[in-house]
């Protein structure tokens, strides 16, 4: 089992709703994001292409951030999610230097408030509780394997059951992601690879992203 | 990213700033310390010196202290030893304290038994212990892929020259009292330090056309906002004035001020490629 997401670029509109609905179900603090759209425009008017690209930790299949990592803080898990366990993180910060997709994010000042000097939200303080984060150590996108244990634990599928699918994936409006098991040959996602020729983001860096995109 | 526009962000040339700006900037210096504090056993190994000896064993520690001053979990740091079958962090870190360790022996053998057969088995030891820390410190920086500018065989190569450079000139500072040891240490400084100006002209020159993004991180030393750092203190100072002065003269003051800019000069070299570090856009652009 190894999960994947693709992405259909076509279908991306840029609306940061993946973005929001990250910092949402992981109470992600001020400065922290763990996924991102990517807009720039090429070419010259009238014929302009405005390109969106919806990047987070590809999950790789080879991931430099692990290689580096000098206390084994970063491991991949059996089904290929790339973690961080926040209690042997030393924040030397080499991961978030040898990662090309810059994926990482460093939590440097735990006081920092989404509305500075009015306090903390009534989510802020939820997510101190449910969601800690320990500051000074590196965090990224974990794929929500939150979602995925507990829903795999209730008998869901991930990709298919809401309640097992990355919360970035149900939040789509336009449904332009798709999440799975790369190495079931039947999943859509693998299906969507084949159909429509799916390929890794920046393939050159030999990282063997898990994560796919589609026009 | 603090201090990247979100528009700007992995679509236009992105700097590294983890290791370079606020805390990071002791990255800069732990390169340093770990260059210098190898070169300079190595030297004094060779110039048997045993004070440059000492001093390079107090310099490997402050290089193990600066790199646990970075980090924001310094109480944690024992872990960064787990894992030196792939990261080079690892692998430093165990060749610092292994350096301590033998180094220090070594120390107390040569001090009160010198000439002993056990003395030169630990002689060799920490030689082999400190070209580990001195060449340590370019391997973690070259196998960054990501980084074009980093990601070059030079680097350790040239790192180890820049250290043995630094050591030189250190060693030549400290035996100044001893004038025959520091006219001999000026001889070998004059041929390294040219050693390191090909190295460093050799590791840009390759920069310039092995990729788009090491050619921009390039420019940016050579002509852009790191321009003012790298000719003034890693070029001019660091090693032309410093070559002219040993040519030419060798009295104790030119001693002392030519090991003080070389020395500036290595700092500024590792603050350069920390602070060149680009990475390529993800997203095309015109």
């Amino acid at each position: 089992m190894r999960w994947g997401m693709v992405i259909e670029q076509k279908r991306c509109i840029g609306c940061n709703a993946c973005v929001l609905a990250c910092k949402a179900e992981h109470f992600l603090p001020p400065n922290i994001l763990w996924n991102r759209v990517l807009i720039s425009e090429t070419g010259k008017y009238p014929a302009v292409n405005k390109l969106i690209y919806n990047i987070r930790c590809n999950q790789c299949a080879e991931p430099k951030c692990v290689d580096v990592c000098p206390t084994g803080a970063t491991r991949q898990r059996e089904d290929g999610i790339v973690i961080i366990d926040e209690n042997e993180c030393v924040g030397c910060r080499y991961c978030m230097i040898a990662c090309p997709y810059q994926a990482r994010s460093f939590y440097e000042d735990g006081d920092a408030e989404y509305f500075p000097g009015q306090g903390l939200t009534e989510h802020e303080k939820i997510g101190k509780t449910l969601y800690p984060h320990e500051v000074g150590v590196v965090q990224k996108c974990n794929f929500c394997k939150e979602r995925i244990d507990e829903g795999l634990a209730k008998g869901l599928k991930p990709g298919v059951d809401r309640d097992a699918t990355p919360a970035c994936v149900i939040s789509c409006p336009t449904q332009a992601m798709h999440f799975g098991d790369l190495d079931d040959p039947n999943s859509e996602i693998n299906r969507l690879i084949k159909e429509k020729k799916g390929k890794p983001f920046h393939p050159e860096y030999d990282t063997k992203p898990s994560i796919y995109y589609i026009d | 990213m603090i201090g990247t526009k979100p528009y700007d962000f992995m679509v236009k040339y992105t700097p590294q700033r983890d290791w370079i700006e606020g805390h990071g900037i002791l990255i800069a210096f732990a390169l340093f310390f770990g260059g210098i504090a190898g070169g300079l056993y190595l030297v004094s190994l060779y110039f048997d010196s045993l004070l440059g000896m000492f001093i390079a064993w107090i310099l490997a520690m402050v290089t193990g202290l600066t790199d646990m001053a970075h980090l924001s979990k310094p109480t944690r740091f024992w872990r960064m030893m787990l894992k030196p079958r792939t990261s080079w962090i690892s692998r430093g870190f165990i060749f610092i304290w292994l350096f301590l360790g033998v180094a220090a022996i070594q120390l107390a053998i040569t001090y009160w038994t010198d000439g002993t057969a056990i003395e030169t088995v630990f002689k060799v030891l920490g030689g082999i212990m400190a070209f580990g820390v001195a060449i340590y410190s370019g391997f973690v920086v070259g196998y960054v892929g990501a980084i074009k500018l980093w990601n070059s065989a030079i680097v350790p190569i040239l790192f180890v020259v820049a250290g043995v450079a630094g050591g030189l000139a250190l060693l030549m500072v400290i035996s100044v009292g001893e004038s025959f040891l520091s006219a001999d240490v000026a001889i070998a400084l004059r041929a390294v330090l040219i050693g390191y100006a090909v190295c460093l002209a050799i590791y840009l020159w390759v920069a310039t056309y092995e990729s788009t993004v090491a050619r921009d991180s390039a420019m940016r030393i050579l002509k852009g906002n790191i321009a003012p750092v790298f000719w003034l203190l890693v070029v001019l100072l660091g090693i032309i004035v410093p070559i002219i002065m040993l040519f030419t003269a060798d009295s104790t003051a030119v001693f002392i001020i030519s090991g003080i800019l070389i020395i500036i000069g290595g700092v500024a070299l590792r603050y350069s490629i920390l602070k060149a570090g680009v990475y390529s856009p993800l997203v095309p652009t015109d």
